[in-house]
């Protein structure tokens, strides 16, 4: 008798019993792609007409060439169902390829064949892969041929479509693979969708935990030294890959090689697992007796301490002044290790009363939980008194938080020419090498703000302490042995001693370098590489705008970059600019912007950033330049152009007031007013936003108009735009916050032709600067 | 022959099979009696090498059975409740063991099906139980396979069709020297059907017997001696198993063949005597009380 029992016929009969699963993938990919396909096309087909009225047949045609082509690229390539529909294919494959390990009578039938286990998964693996990848190139085809037909096809979106199977390959494999393990460990459906569900999240559980932690528990924590986003995860990975197809159209290797090690390395344990696995197991809740006691002890621990940073979270508990709402938490960590261990076991031996027994378990998940919030408690490990010796550095990041940051002009770029945010580019090229003034700012900073913060709540510390102004800081310590650290400090910016060390590391070049958008290296290669980008430039004060010819731009900024060596903290603190340059960068991103996995920037066909740089009065080149250039403007507002002014007149004070007496009337007392011994507030952290006149019944606001020549002159001599007294990172010359200054032009004032007519536009007065006639005029009197 | 040697194997902590030796000679109808919960399912799950003992070892014609293939393509392991792949027919089925057993006889696997009056293209889940079993027999029949591991499927089945399965039993051992072992909680379903029997209970092995020799070995005699002289003379001189006593008459069952214990007989005064049948109910009574169970108890309710 010929042998029948060949490895096809093998293949082919495990595939009748995974019909409905070929159903699934063959209604995805073969049927629901293509029409999805047919639909797009026809529907960009509909706008023809209206793409050609407007700009006529020639360009309609390449506008609708490229917005087919466009469309292809979305849907073949890294478009959000096609990621969704392999993830659900995957799982699907997965469980029902192995789910007869569920079944004592499927097991009993299978395994009672003469067929060897190897062979067996083998088949089922492979049939698990085939149910996939058929389909999805034969939907391909379809597709690629209907959208063909219809001109909608070219190299990209070959490269694109073929780019995305090879990576929605091995992103399947990797979820694939993922399934098999969760059922492979388990003998349950529920159970394995559980455990499947804990693979996925895992990761990020445990990571917003300690994250949540050292942020609750660490005063000098910095969010930048740990990213929530898991880092073994295909979902993530996959993320990145399609992220960087979308604006680069190119295959992210390194995210690429982890989800196929990932792959692999997933599969080889799975199949390990499914070797070892004893057929006893069906039915039960978990596979293996010696990974009962350890997930239980893995999940119960960090689901303890996420619920526990949780209430900490909702009753303000606040470790570091006293044990406020300390009791809850802790009675929350043992409830949820009690609950969560015996809710374990309870699914473990599929009965409640379960909870009760394995009470060891219970018992050492505590003790875990107890030590882990111990060391975050007590800060055991020293976190927060860590600032490492000078000689130990190779070099330090220091990077203020929106520091010199105008106008929305914080544009940086790396050398590629992509976009990175202050943090990212002070990482990348901020390499300061006096380690010893920054290690001395913080161990200074850090000594002040522990005294205030031991001796008051954190939030308060900042704000009640008089003649304190603090603002924040990351420090990246990059140590010689390869390690980083990050910390997040207080500066009180007003201290002397603070003053002179910010000076040495602000004013200094590598700061500077590494810093501040306009002096940034980067930034010639970006105006030089003009195939790619388009530039702009102005001066101007944010309402006055003088636009500086194209071939003058860079001789400005270098004049620009020139000057910076006369700024340090100090003289940028004291003085405010007189005015700023804006370089606009834009790029054409034709083609790319289908990315569904993009940030919102990659929606648009054209992206563009602003770089912004203040000019101080003491940068003498850079007025110079445009005063030859006929750039420089020698007012803020310009006298000829105003009609009137209106000033409104906050009244805050004479608020306050009135809010205390009111709260008194009602019983209440203002906790903040409440102390004697403690400083009224600085208003240095926007303390206006509790005036709200919507919801307020008192409102001491007072309007004064001002249309006579004199009193005019006086205003405009005075004021700045709104935007360029904006509160800095160094809490420097400030707008008196209490006055708002409407300016209103005249009809054939510039400003009406750019803005347009009845516009008023608001102007501040600097610190200190409001006239008294103004101040009495718009006086708040019960 | 299946050796089943020193085997162990617990659930978690419970021991479903306690250090089982039992050899199961080829060409014979192997009975597996026992309680429920006594071992038998574990210890046929584990020749059929669905489950790995914890120590101990199984082979079938001397190759350990455990994911061996050379060793499974003899077996074929027919579970208590059998599986069949769902909304199948026979025919799908016989597809698929045509895949999977290299002589699989799907002519005679027709053939069965139409003796048996079962429609192959019906639908199995709309079979009924005993119908289900029939055709797991057929299955396990037609498969190739030298060794039929039979899981309590044999109760329930009606007498018309258990006579059916051991004739066709009796027609494959003839021809291909097949070995049924059929598991089950009730002796009296298996003393039609099987040659050898091994009593199972609380994971071990009573005793493991050939019927023939149980029956031939064990003598039930009914006697009224004429005086107590001679009915001391014929006790001491026979090997007696169990002694009652109602009035002068003596029921005793004796180890030994028939001639040996009339020949005792032959040898002292009589005033009534009679040598009956045993049943093999009787003759497991009588063996297991001998080691100290009730086997009436243990698997005849």
């Amino acid at each position: 008798m010929t042998s029948k029992n060949s490895f096809l016929a093998s293949i082919k009969e495990n595939n009748k019993r995974r019909l409905w699963v070929w159903m699934l993938s063959a209604l995805f990919f073969v049927l629901a792609i293509p029409v999805e396909i047919s639909i797009t096309i026809s529907r960009q087909m509909n706008s023809l007409k209206l793409l050609t009225d407007t700009y006529g047949a020639a360009f309609a045609g390449e506008a609708m060439r490229e917005r087919l082509i466009n469309s292809m690229c979305g849907q073949l390539g890294f478009s959000s169902p096609l990621p969704v529909l392999t993830t659900i294919i995957a799982v699907s494959a997965g469980i029902q390829g192995f789910s007869y390990l569920y079944s004592r009578k499927k097991i009993d039938f299978y395994m009672g064949m003469p067929v060897k286990r190897s062979k067996r998964f083998l088949i089922i693996w492979l049939n698990g892969i085939i149910l996939y990848v058929l389909p999805y190139f034969l939907g391909l085809l379809i597709s690629l041929l209907i959208a063909a037909g219809n001109g909608a096809v070219d190299g990209r979106v070959l490269f694109t479509a073929f780019a995305a199977l090879g990576v929605n390959i091995i992103y399947y494999l990797s979820v694939y693979h993922m399934a098999i393990l969760a059922l492979m460990l388990t003998g349950n459906l529920v159970i394995t969708g559980f455990g499947f569900f804990v693979f996925c999240f895992y990761e990020y559980m445990v990571r917003y935990m300690l994250q949540g932690y050292r942020s609750l528990f660490f005063k000098y924590f910095s969010y930048h030294s740990m990213d929530v986003a898991p880092k073994v995860s295909p979902f993530m990975w996959y993320t990145e890959i399609a992220d960087t197809f979308s604006y680069k159209n190119i295959i992210n290797i390194k995210y690429f090689a982890a989800l196929l090690v990932f792959a692999l390395v997933i599969g080889v344990i799975s199949y390990a697992c499914y070797l070892k696995r004893p057929a006893e197991a069906a039915g039960k809740a978990m596979t293996f007796q010696i990974t009962k006691p350890v997930i239980k002890i893995l999940l119960t621990v960090p689901m303890a301490l996420l619920i526990g940073g949780v209430i900490a979270d909702m009753v303000d508990y606040e470790p570091a002044t006293a044990l406020k709402g300390g009791g809850y938490v802790i009675f929350s960590l043992a409830l949820v290790v009690v609950i969560g261990s015996g809710l374990i076991q309870s699914i473990y031996e599929f009965d409640i009363k379960g909870m009760v027994h394995k009470k060891s378990h219970i018992v050492l998940s505590g003790v875990i939980t107890a030590l882990i919030f111990l060391v975050f408690r007590y800060d055991l490990f020293g976190y927060d008194a860590y600032v490492p010796k000078p000689e130990k550095i190779e070099s330090v990041a220091f990077i203020p938080s929106d520091y010199e940051t105008i106008y929305g002009g914080g544009a940086r770029f790396d050398e590629k020419g992509e976009y990175l945010s202050e943090e990212e580019y002070a990482k990348k090229y901020m390499h300061l090498t006096n380690a010893e003034d920054v290690c001395e700012l913080a161990s200074l900073s850090m000594e002040a703000y522990n005294f205030l913060s031991d001796t008051t709540s954190r939030a308060d510390a900042m704000v009640f302490a008089p003649g304190n102004k603090w603002s924040t800081a990351t420090l990246l310590y990059r140590l010689k042995n390869g390690r980083e650290v990050y910390r997040r400090i207080w500066v009180n910016v007003e201290n002397e001693q603070t003053a002179e060390l910010l000076d040495r590391i602000i004013g200094s070049d590598e700061f500077k370098r590494g810093y501040l958008p306009g002096a940034a290296e980067n930034l010639m290669g970006i105006l030089e590489n003009t195939d790619r980008y388009k530039v702009g430039a102005a001066y101007g004060n944010t309402v006055y705008w003088e636009e500086l010819a194209r071939e003058e731009i860079k001789e400005f900024i270098q004049v620009y970059q020139k000057d910076l060596a006369r700024a340090n903290f100090s003289n940028v603190k004291e003085n405010l600019p007189v005015g700023m340059g804006r370089i606009t960068i834009s790029e054409e991103i034709k083609g790319r912007g289908y990315g569904y996995f993009s940030g919102s920037e990659y929606a648009y066909s054209t992206r563009s950033w602003d770089v912004a740089m203040n000019v101080y009065p003491f940068y003498e080149d850079t007025i110079a330049w445009l005063k030859e250039h006929g750039y420089y403007m020698e007012f803020q507002l310009n006298r000829e152009d105003v009609e009137h002014i209106q000033i409104m007149n906050h009244n805050t004070e004479a608020y306050n007031e009135l809010m205390q007496k009111q709260s008194m009337e009602a019983g209440a007392v203002l906790p903040e007013l409440a102390g004697g011994d403690i400083a009224a507030p600085s208003y240095a952290y926007g303390y206006h936003s509790t005036l709200d006149y919507e919801e307020d019944t008192i409102d001491t606001r007072v309007y004064a108009d001002y249309t006579d020549e004199e009193a005019i002159d006086e205003i405009v001599a005075r004021v700045y735009p709104g935007d360029m007294v904006e509160g800095d990172w160094d809490f420097g010359v400030a707008g008196e916050t209490d006055y708002t200054v409407y300016i209103y032009f005249k009809a054939d004032s510039p400003i009406t032709r750019k803005y347009g007519s009845s516009m008023s536009i608001n102007y501040m007065f600097p610190e200190g600067q409001v006239p008294d006639f103004v101040k009495e005029d718009t006086l708040y009197k019960n | 022959m299946i050796e089943i040697k020193d085997v162990t194997k617990s659930y978690d902590k419970i021991k479903a099979v306690d250090n089982v030796s039992v050899t199961i000679r080829e060409n014979t109808v192997f009975g597996l009696i026992g309680t429920n919960g006594a071992g038998k399912s574990t210890i046929l799950r584990m020749a059929a090498g669905v489950l790995r003992p914890d120590t101990g070892e199984i082979k079938i014609d001397g190759i350990p059975v455990f994911d061996n293939m050379e060793a499974k393509n003899n077996i074929y392991f027919i579970a208590d409740e059998p599986y069949f792949f769902a909304n199948s027919n026979a025919i799908d089925m016989q597809k698929y063991l045509s895949s999977v057993y290299r002589e699989f006889a799907a002519d005679d696997f027709y053939s069965y099906l139409v003796n048996f009056g079962l429609d192959k293209k019906r639908k199995i889940n709309t079979y009924s139980k005993g119908m289900k079993k029939q055709l797991a027999l057929i299955c396990g029949v037609c498969s190739g396979a030298r060794y039929l591991l039979c899981d309590e499927t044999f109760d329930g089945l009606d007498p018309v069709m258990r006579q059916g399965i051991k004739s066709i039993f009796a027609s494959e051992m003839e021809r291909r020297g097949m070995t049924p072992v059929v598991a089950s909680h009730n002796l009296r379903e298996l003393e039609d059907i099987c040659d050898h029997v091994g009593l199972l209970h609380r994971g071990g092995v009573l005793l493991s017997r050939d019927l023939e020799d149980m029956k031939c070995n064990i003598q039930k005699v009914q006697c009224v001696f004429k005086t107590t002289d001679d009915e001391a003379k014929a006790i001491s001189s026979l090997d007696i198993m169990k002694n009652e006593k109602r009035g002068s008459l003596n029921v005793l069952t004796v180890r030994g063949n028939k001639a040996e214990i009339l020949a005792v007989f032959a040898t002292v005064n009589t005033v009534f005597f009679e040598a009956l049948p045993l049943s093999l109910e009787e003759i497991f009574i009588s063996e297991t009380e001998v080691v100290g169970y009730d086997i009436k108890k243990l698997i005849l309710g």
